[in-house]
């Protein structure tokens, strides 16, 4: 990929779920025991469905779209901004887009709008920033 | 925008960029002057420089930049364009 072919309001997308095995392996990997996402009775006595998917586990899924698509090979991530505005529960399959906003050619970084939608809702918005140091 | 007004507001990039409100520009200043002025923090300022004075500059125009003196001239003539 080349720095010319960065268009504004060019898009890239991916499509995840998070499994309760993923959680887990998330719960040893980050030490983060807050039965809020582990104990589906505690998360209800906190006025939630279930147990909710650790926020982070939704910004490892940024990571794959900036390191993976866009932009991809050559970009190095440098900044994110995100807001969490509804639950996420496990199995609840996720639209994750990100909408080239701003690109400055002195810096060949990349703004990028940041919005994650399951089919009836939005839970994620936000934004990052990525430099690009692929070839031309 | 005057020349003192861009310093001005360069400074307090400076000082959000570096974290240090300690840092002083002066017109000669450049990298060396800064311990924490690596590349990525030379590509944040550049990217609060283009969002605070809305201008867009291009590569060749910030790879030939000597020093805080020309980054400040640059963007006093992108204003006056």
């Amino acid at each position: 990929m080349s720095w010319d072919k960065f268009v504004l309001e060019n898009r890239a997308e991916l499509q995840f779920n998070v499994s309760s095995a993923e959680m887990d392996t998330f719960r040893i990997l980050s030490g983060d025991t807050n039965p809020l996402h582990a104990d589906d009775a505690y998360a209800r006595t906190l006025g939630f469905d279930s147990k909710v998917v650790f926020g982070a586990l939704i910004v490892a899924k940024i990571s794959a779209l900036i390191g993976a698509h866009i932009p991809g090979r050559g970009g190095v991530w440098t900044g994110l901004r995100i807001d969490f505005r509804k639950p996420l529960y496990p199995g609840e399959t996720v639209t994750l887009t990100g909408t080239i906003d701003s690109k400055s050619d002195a810096a060949r970084m990349l703004t990028l709008k940041l919005r994650a939608d399951t089919l009836d809702k939005c839970i994620a918005t936000g934004s990052a920033e990525a430099v690009f140091r692929g070839d031309d | 925008m005057t020349e003192s007004e861009i310093f001005s507001r360069l400074t307090d990039i400076f000082h959000d960029v570096f974290d240090d409100d300690d840092i002083e520009l002066t017109p000669d200043m450049t990298a060396e002057d800064v311990d924490e002025w690596d590349s990525l923090s030379h590509i944040r300022l550049i990217v609060a420089a283009e969002r605070e004075f809305g201008v867009s500059f291009s590569s060749a125009e910030v790879a030939n930049l000597e020093n805080v003196g020309q980054f400040v001239a640059l963007i006093l003539a992108r204003n006056t364009d």
